[in-house]
């Protein structure tokens, strides 16, 4: 039954994968088998994940892509087939803050189309050129987008959980649209997730801070995304589509109370 | 074994109750192909102990140790004697899935109260008992434990005639949610895996029902679930990558919450 988990062969294309949970889930599917795609717009950055995965033994290349800009999603799936000859999986994970800070009633527009673009559009550039790809080689494949545990609650600086909470709806969506060609989508939703090891030890100390917030009592690590990215993409995870995977500490299993909150009372 | 990392279980020590639903049977195997030895609970002392005891030799023939027990959930104390003595026999308890799953469906004038308290005792107080007790044992663990919760997608939407399983499920849900605040400092996760309509589930999904075969093709996937399909995300819950994962409930349902 676990053979499923297997990636070898398989191709996977990872948006934001320069950096952070993107890196942590490049490195992990690498592990497990699969040839990786390393898209992001810094190219040092790129270069660290590629070298990194190689170093492991696994096979990858960088593409240079921006995804706000839907021409270049495109040249990144056909650069994906020019080199390994198809697509298998699609991490639509590219993502990050942008926008001002500002006062709901005077956030401005530009700012606002730029979180959607690097938080939304970008996810439904990638997800619709897979698709496009998949089908044009005979149906399957898997779309796993990156959301945030920030979408499924208010949040002062709205403009990011309202496009991550976007990318919620159009995974279902992806899922209910795509199947009919043999396509899954699911969607990773972290919580308080720390991008990689501490800088130095005011960083650490501000974690272990942040950390005591979280019901598990600290804050998630970049590489425990590995292993859900790995499930998603695999055939193990063959009859789940339009899913959330939420990795958050038990922060959102929770929440009516700060943590330290127990009530008792007795009859 | 996985070459994935973090689905590896070599030398964990696994219980699984309830395995006579297929999916306690599957992921019972599935522990044992990651690695784990594995205790087989039966609810009753009936048939189902023999095909329980065909599977302890099957995953001892994987070099890894396996014994059948019987579990009456029903009781409280029963779980908790039961459980001690199985973990006392593995040599400790690292994970515990808890599958027991008995389906009613009748219109809510027709349940009788003795109905409405056996399907709450089977479905949702056994997984109160089976949590209680595998917690009590896990806290003896320096690193604590993975507890993994086999429910229904019932826990979240409304169908007729299953006013109590469905509350018994939902109120499953919520044993989970609230148990993972609980214990989540105590290295101890809980975790849910809420199935969808599966092959073998004649009991709802009557084979000779025109609707209920409608029902199995209402699923993004148009088809029923199969119980090897569940196994996988159960190990992944049971792992070593997954500690920053509690108080969530997965479904393997083939999309069917995602209908409109």
């Amino acid at each position: 039954m676990l053979e499923t988990l297997e990636l070898d062969g398989k191709v996977i294309v990872m948006t934001g994968g320069g950096r952070g949970l993107g890196r942590a889930m490049a490195k992990a599917l690498a592990e497990a088998g699969a040839k990786v795609v390393i898209a992001a717009r810094t190219q040092e950055q790129m270069a660290q994940t590629v070298s990194e995965i190689r170093a492991d033994g696994g096979d990858a290349i960088a593409v240079r892509t921006d995804v706000t800009d839907s021409a270049q999603v495109d040249a990144l799936v056909a650069a994906t087939v020019a080199h390994y000859g198809r697509l298998d999986a699609m991490f639509a994970n590219a993502g990050g803050g942008g926008g001002v800070n500002a006062e709901f009633w005077e956030y401005p527009d530009d700012a606002f189309e730029e979180v959607l673009g690097i938080n939304l559009k970008s996810a439904f550039y990638s997800g619709r050129a897979a698709a496009k790809q998949f089908i044009a080689q005979g149906g399957g494949g898997v779309i796993v987008n990156t959301s945030s545990g920030t979408a499924m609650r208010g949040n002062k600086n709205f403009a990011y959980p309202t496009a991550k909470g976007g990318v919620l709806s159009l995974t279902k969506s992806e899922a209910t649209m795509l199947w009919g060609h043999g396509i899954r989508a699911n969607v990773i939703v972290p919580g308080f997730v720390s991008q990689g090891p501490p800088r130095d030890e005011q960083d650490a100390a501000m974690r272990k801070q942040r950390g005591s917030f979280v019901p598990v009592g600290r804050l998630g690590e970049w590489w425990e995304l590995g292993p859900l990215a790995v499930f998603l993409a695999s055939d193990a995870s063959r009859y789940i589509t339009g899913n959330e995977f939420i990795i958050d500490g038990g922060g959102l299993a929770g929440g009516l109370g700060p943590v330290g909150f127990v009530p008792t009372h007795e009859w | 074994m996985p070459k994935a990392a973090h689905f590896d279980l070599t030398g964990k020590k696994a219980m699984v109750v309830g395995v006579e639903n297929p999916a306690g049977a599957a992921i019972a195997r599935a522990y044992a192909e990651a690695g784990a030895d594995v205790a087989l609970c039966t609810l009753e002392p009936d048939a189902h102990v023999v095909t329980a005891r065909k599977l302890a030799k099957e995953i001892t023939a994987m070099g890894r140790e396996s014994r059948v027990y019987v579990m009456d959930v029903t009781l409280g104390r029963n779980v908790q004697v039961t459980t001690r003595q199985i973990a006392k026999e593995l040599g400790g308890l690292d994970i515990v899935c808890s599958a027991p799953d008995r389906f009613l469906a009748k219109p809510i004038g027709k349940i009788t109260d003795t109905e409405l308290a056996n399907v709450f005792k089977l479905n949702f107080n056994s997984h109160f008992f089976i949590t209680r007790t595998a917690i009590g044992e896990m806290e003896k663990n320096e690193d604590g434990g993975r507890i993994v919760i086999v429910t229904s997608v019932l826990g979240e939407r409304g169908l007729p005639n299953t006013s109590a399983y469905a509350a018994a499920t939902g109120a499953t849900y919520n044993l989970i949610r609230s148990v993972s605040q609980e214990v989540a400092r105590n290295q101890i996760g809980i975790n849910g895996i809420a199935l969808g309509w599966m092959d073998w589930q004649s009991d709802r999904i009557d084979p000779a029902d025109d609707e209920a075969q409608r029902a199995t093709r209402f699923p993004i996937m148009k088809r029923a679930g199969a119980a090897e399909e569940v196994g996988p995300l159960a190990v992944y819950l049971s792992g070593t990558g997954v500690g920053y994962v509690t108080g969530q409930i997965f479904p393997v349902d083939g999309g069917l919450l995602q209908h409109l």
